[in-house]
């Protein structure tokens, strides 16, 4: 295979995508990196600011040019504010997209979001009496009411502490507190972030980055923790399921239509839309043998999850998919929707369409979707891309899709394991599970795309870790063939027969990026089981292939939570070795866990197999040298 | 006499010198009215990217003898011994690019310049600011570069002060001194990640 | 020591390379005695430019590269419009017209002429070489007359008479005997781009055929070609190359090959007798043999080299390097050194083309140096290329880093 290409992704369909997009003059994101070189290394080091126009402002790393900013904020403040302000897109990002959920439920509540439903009432039950909601003798869209309504309340200001917090191990909820980092309203922590990172306000790097943490814990148990909490009760909780990925689930017979972005709310009714047998019979008549739904990214990953619909790729497929000039229409809501898509779609016949009123792209048509006209909307939609089917021109499927199970929520993981964590428990005590270990996160250019996530996740399972995975990272291991049942054989022993007794892959699809808050979940319900601090527990977690804000934000929180995260890319915090010392050592103290930055996923894997050994030795359990 | 000396160890790639460059070689001067000009001004000092993503300020050298003006066909390239600067005499360019072949270091681009008559495409390279430096002002690029990348001074002190850099290395029981330990971090990261993708 | 006296310098040639060693000598010897011997005598001029003055880029008048004082500037004798009639090593003398100038060091710099061909009917009005300021100055008078012009020859001269043509709006055939157009200067790659560029331009180009007669009343009007066509013409360019002008130059007393042999201080195997530029055949840098390599920059550096060793100052020349740049409607074009490579002789070519850049890029590695590279398009970086294979420096950069795009002097330095 062409050099060239394999330097850019591990892939093979995104090798003969890339090498066709190459030929046909289409620019990928590739080119653009490229064309970036090098970075600014102000920027790369967190060393440059421009929150006010005293500024812009820049702090010479070499110690010679100037030290401080206009305002007088050295390097370690410089990098504070900017790594805050990170974390508060991150975490407002996530935050709004559950959001956008606690709306969806509350009009379903009222029937006024025709086409959704309740599809989890037991879990809408267990969720609502952790909000104080009881379900005597009420109706579903009662309780839905009054969890929607509690739920939108924690995004306000008026409350000590989220009421998702409880769901960490008491040890946890206590260390939040004696620091005070225990979130209080979701959208008050982003909103205080902004307040403090404004010129002027709070000066102090440590507790600037404090309140970074505070930020994260709002998403990582709040705005997330509800995203995920409330898609499960509308679309379904996720059960094991097997599907199919890559660019190969495109057919070339079929009408084939793309969802791409993060928010379940459209996607959901697109899917509806597709099975609609109008609608077939439509696309039957246009001389397409159905109706194909596939997704890249996370809202790719939620239909994965929850209905087995295909995935197309990850974060750096999204442009590559539309060159085998089979998709006859992308449908995008928002979050990493690259805005050059609708130029490339533009070379091809696809049709581009964005939904959400807050994300709008060049080269799109906008059809704004909302709970009331979603599912008219989708089949308006469902119809335009059957009109498109005959505009195509040449099709390239470069591959054959591969399988892949996904569908592990942690009712489905627990349920799997017989309805207690224990036999994980016990795995994991006996040592034929070392630990566990969350690979998260996206895709990045300056890494081969998917080496990070494969690499890692292949060391770490090889060595009998478990791994459970989100977002990009899942769909990379699933194109790797890590998510069937093949896989064992790539397993350590002890991973193998455990798995394998229980039908399981070694790899567990946990959802998407907003599902994150999974893993804190099953960590907490682990670290309950053995009236531990998730701290204290075997586990890591990893983002070998990050870019993004909410990735950021999603580091924090794992870290805050007591998860020992090793990063790929460097965060842009170098400007201030102290930030960087406290980050990768003095966090320890405080919350008992670390970041640690690897970019060689070799590498990392050795940082965490030593972690994992080092926890397994403080609890007692059998433990190696690595 | 003070020249621009690069101190490629301390680029961190930012491409000020750039944008400042082109402004200077611009009609109004001022980078926001420069870039809405005809033609657009432009950089004559390049920031190259290294193996390792690294910048590095890539200027004309002012070579002397300059290859560039042994090569050039209609003789447009001169040298001024006193501000040791090879410059480009834009109505005699040809745009023939044989100066292009000759430079080892590959700093000379070709377009229109507001210099150049109207429409014609001509060799464009450094020329030391020179209209600048008449006004007592430094070059441009040296000006706006922060990070000490790029100064302007007597070449003998650079010299010196370089030398004795060495020598403190060199003397026994003396470690190099890191002078940025975030960068040096942040760029083995990078340089892993190259490492890897190859 | 004593200074012996005046020294006698004879400089055969007013082109670059004389000029050059003229000016030269003059830095390093301010008394010696100059005498410069051409047949041209118009003042030293470009010889390159003719084509862009061919082509409208550049007016006549810009052709001098030195003013009409520069003879009296440097105290130089000239002697011009005549051809040396003979060079008598023995007694080191040069005769002109049946005059003697007696030399104590000799320059050969008479440069090259354009290579004649068999035909019939060469004596026709409108058939031209194209090599110098004259020749120009007669095809740029009959234009207005000329709307369809034979170009003879696909090398870098029929090229750019072709090429001049066409931008003046002539209808051009080009005959060519190899391949494709510069098959000397360009691999079959590149080639073929330029050839795309110039038939997109309307060039019509006929590989593998010849023309054996001319025909016409007083001004040629067809050319019969070796195919047996018949092809109406109004003016006909020779362009089948150059060779080197060597003709005046004793055999049996100087080393002579392709060219003048010479050595690493431009002197030929006469003693005192020193060549330079497109007559001087000397060690070619990427070929490792001895090579003419008739181009301007090595005219000018040949001319500098033996200027100063004539003056006495021990200079040595690392070699000759062919190398050339085009530029063609929207298309640039820079090759250098060994750009085919003789087969399975231990070169590894290493090729990207990128047909969205519109780019091609070859490098030929011996070992781990850099022996030939040709470039089209985006050319900026090839001069850092050229001097690698120029200077002969291991290269300890990736090699696929010099084919990519982002290229720059950077790469070679150690981090």
């Amino acid at each position: 295979m062409n050099d060239k290409y394999s330097s850019s992704t591990i892939t093979e369909d995104g090798r003969l995508l890339l090498k066709k997009m190459e030929r046909e003059g289409v620019e990928s994101v590739w080119d653009r990196f490229q064309a970036q070189l090098p970075n600014c290394g102000y920027c790369e080091m967190g060393l440059s600011c421009r929150i006010c126009v005293m500024g812009p402002c820049r702090i010479d790393p070499f110690g010679e040019g100037p030290q401080r900013g206009v305002c007088g904020a050295d390097a370690d403040i410089m990098v504070a504010r900017n790594l805050g302000r990170m974390i508060a897109a991150g975490a407002a990002s996530h935050s709004d997209h559950g959001r956008d959920l606690v709306e969806v439920l509350g009009k379903v509540a009222v029937n006024e979001a025709p086409g959704y439903q309740l599809r989890d009432v037991e879990k809408l039950k267990r969720v609502a009496a952790e909000f104080g909601i009881t379900a005597d003798g009420k109706k579903p869209n009662q309780i839905a009411a009054e969890l929607s309504d509690a739920m939108a309340e924690e995004y306000g200001t008026r409350k000590k502490e989220l009421t998702l917090v409880k769901r960490a191990p008491a040890k946890r909820q206590e260390i939040w507190r004696k620091l005070g980092v225990a979130p209080r309203g979701i959208d008050r922590e982003t909103s205080e972030m902004m307040h403090r990172t404004h010129m002027g306000v709070d000066n102090d790097w440590k507790s600037l980055l404090l309140h970074g943490i505070r930020n994260s814990l709002s998403d990582g148990w709040g705005g997330s923790m509800i995203a995920t909490e409330v898609s499960d009760i509308l679309f379904g909780t996720p059960k094991p399921g097997v599907t199919k990925v890559n660019a190969g689930v495109l057919k070339k017979d079929q009408v084939n239509i793309i969802v791409h972005g993060h928010n379940p709310v459209v996607s959901e009714m697109l899917l509806h839309a597709c099975q609609d047998p109008d609608l077939l019979k439509m696309a039957k008549d246009k001389g397409a043998n159905g109706i194909n739904l596939a997704g890249v990214c996370c809202t790719g990953n939620e239909l994965l999850m929850r209905a087995g619909i295909p995935m197309a790729g990850n974060h750096l497929t999204t442009e590559l998919v539309l060159a085998t000039g089979a998709v006859d229409m992308m449908v995008v809501d928002y979050q990493c929707i690259m805005p050059s898509l609708g130029t490339v779609a533009a070379c091809y016949h696809t049709k581009m369409v964005s939904t959400s009123d807050k994300a709008r792209f060049p080269g799109m048509e906008h059809q704004e979707f909302h709970p009331e006209n979603a599912a008219a909307k989708a089949k308006t939609l469902v119809k335009d891309a059957i009109a498109n089917f005959d505009r195509r021109g040449e099709v390239f499927i470069p591959v054959e899709s591969v399988e892949c199970m996904g569908g592990f929520s942690v009712e489905a993981i627990v349920g799997a394991l017989g309805g207690t964590p224990k036999p994980l428990i016990d795995a994991i005590a006996a040592g034929k599970i070392r630990g566990a270990v969350g690979i998260v996160g996206c895709n990045n250019p300056r890494i081969k795309q998917d080496y990070g996530h494969v690499t890692l996740t292949q060391r770490l399972i090889e060595n009998d870790i478990l791994v459970v995975d989100t977002g990009c990272a899942s769909v990379a291991t699933a194109k790797a063939g890590f998510k069937q049942s093949k896989a064992l054989e790539k397993a350590g022993p002890g991973l193998k027969e455990v798995c394998g007794a229980l039908g399981v892959p070694p790899v567990l699809h946990v959802g998407s990026c907003v599902d994150n808050v999974r893993i804190l979940v099953l960590a907490s319900a682990l670290a309950n089981a053995l009236g531990v601090d998730i701290s204290d527990l075997p586990i890591a977690g990893a983002a070998p292939e990050w870019y993004s804000e909410k990735a950021a934000t999603i580091g924090v929180y794992f870290v805050a939570s007591g998860v020992y995260t090793v990063l790929g890319p460097m965060p842009p915090i170098t400007g201030s070795m102290n930030i960087v010392k406290l980050l990768t050592e003095g966090l320890n103290d405080a919350v008992g866990a670390t970041f640690a930055v690897e970019a060689d996923p070799e590498k990392a894997a050795v940082l965490i197999r030593t972690h994992i050994e080092g926890k397994r030795k403080k609890l007692g359990l059998p433990h190696m040298q690595v | 006499m003070k020249e621009v000396v690069v101190h490629p160890e301390r680029c961190v790639g930012c491409m000020q010198c750039m944008a400042a460059c082109a402004s200077a070689h611009s009609r109004s001067k001022n980078l926001f009215l420069a870039s809405l000009e005809t033609p657009r001004p432009r950089a004559r000092v390049h920031v190259g990217v290294g193996l390792y993503n690294e910048g590095f300020p890539n200027r004309c050298r002012h070579c002397d003898p300059a290859p560039c003006l042994l090569a050039c066909l209609p003789g447009a390239i001169s040298r001024n011994a006193e501000k040791n600067t090879v410059f480009i005499d834009p109505n005699r360019c040809i745009n023939c690019a044989s100066c292009a072949m000759a430079c080892p270091f590959g700093v000379i681009r070709y377009h229109e310049d507001f210099t150049a008559p109207p429409g014609k495409t001509v060799a464009v390279k450094c020329d030391n600011c020179y209209e600048r430096q008449l006004a007592g002002l430094i070059p441009a690029c040296v000006e706006v570069c922060k990070s000490g990348a790029l100064s302007f001074e007597e070449k003998a002190d650079a010299m010196k002060r370089k030398t004795d850099e060495v020598a403190r290395t060199v003397s026994a029981g003396v470690a190099q001194v890191d002078l940025a330990p975030g960068f040096t971090l942040l760029n083995a990261i990078k340089r892993q990640q190259i490492e890897l993708a190859r | 020591m004593e200074r012996e006296a005046n020294l006698n310098y004879v400089i055969i040639g007013n082109g670059v390379a004389g000029i050059h060693a003229a000016e030269t000598l003059r830095q390093l010897d301010p008394n010696g005695t100059i005498t410069m011997i051409s047949d041209e005598v118009f003042p030293p001029y470009c010889r390159p430019m003719i084509s862009m003055v061919l082509e409208g880029a550049v007016p006549p008048e810009k052709l001098p590269i030195r003013s009409s004082s520069f003879y009296e500037e440097f105290k130089i004798e000239p002697v011009l419009g005549n051809r040396v009639s003979a060079v008598d090593v023995d007694n080191r003398a040069v005769s002109v017209n049946g005059k003697v100038y007696p030399y104590d060091k000799l320059l050969i710099a008479t440069g090259a002429d354009p290579r004649r061909i068999k035909a019939e009917g060469l004596e026709l009005k409108n058939i031209f070489f194209m090599r110098t300021e004259t020749h120009v100055r007669q095809i740029l008078a009959t234009l207005p007359t000329v709307r369809k012009a034979l170009v003879l020859g696909g090398g870098l001269v029929g090229f750019k008479a072709s090429y001049g043509l066409l931008r003046r709006g002539i209808q051009v055939t080009m005959l060519i005997r190899s391949g494709y157009p510069l098959s000397m200067q360009v691999d079959s790659e590149a080639g073929r781009m330029v050839w795309d560029e110039l038939k997109a331009h309307g060039l019509d180009v006929r590989i593998g055929v010849e023309a054996t007669a001319f025909e016409g009343k007083d001004s040629v009007t067809k050319a019969h070609l070796s195919d047996g066509t018949l092809l109406p013409c109004d003016m006909v360019v020779i362009g089948k190359g150059v060779f080197p002008a060597r003709g005046l130059v004793p055999k049996e007393k100087i080393k002579v090959d392709a060219g003048i042999v010479v050595d690493e201080h431009m002197e030929t195997s006469a003693p005192g007798v020193f060549a330079a530029g497109d007559v001087a055949e000397s060690i070619d840098i990427a070929r490792k043999s001895p090579w003419v390599n008739a181009i301007w920059p090595e005219a000018v550096a040949q001319g500098r080299i033996a200027g100063m060793n004539m003056a006495g100052r021990r200079t040595a020349y690392k070699g000759s390097l062919s190398r050339n740049v085009i530029r063609i409607f929207g298309m640039d074009v820079m090759t250098a050194g060994l750009i085919t490579p003789p087969e399975a002789e231990g070169f590894d070519i290493l090729k990207v083309a990128d047909s969205r850049a519109k780019t091609y890029r070859k490098m030929v590695f011996k070992g781990d140096r850099l022996v030939g590279m040709v470039m089209v398009n985006a050319i900026e970086q090839g001069g850092v290329l050229m001097s690698l294979i120029q200077s002969e420096t291991p290269i300890r950069a990736p090699r696929e880093a010099l084919l990519k795009p982002c290229f720059n002097f950077k790469q070679l330095m150690q981090m």
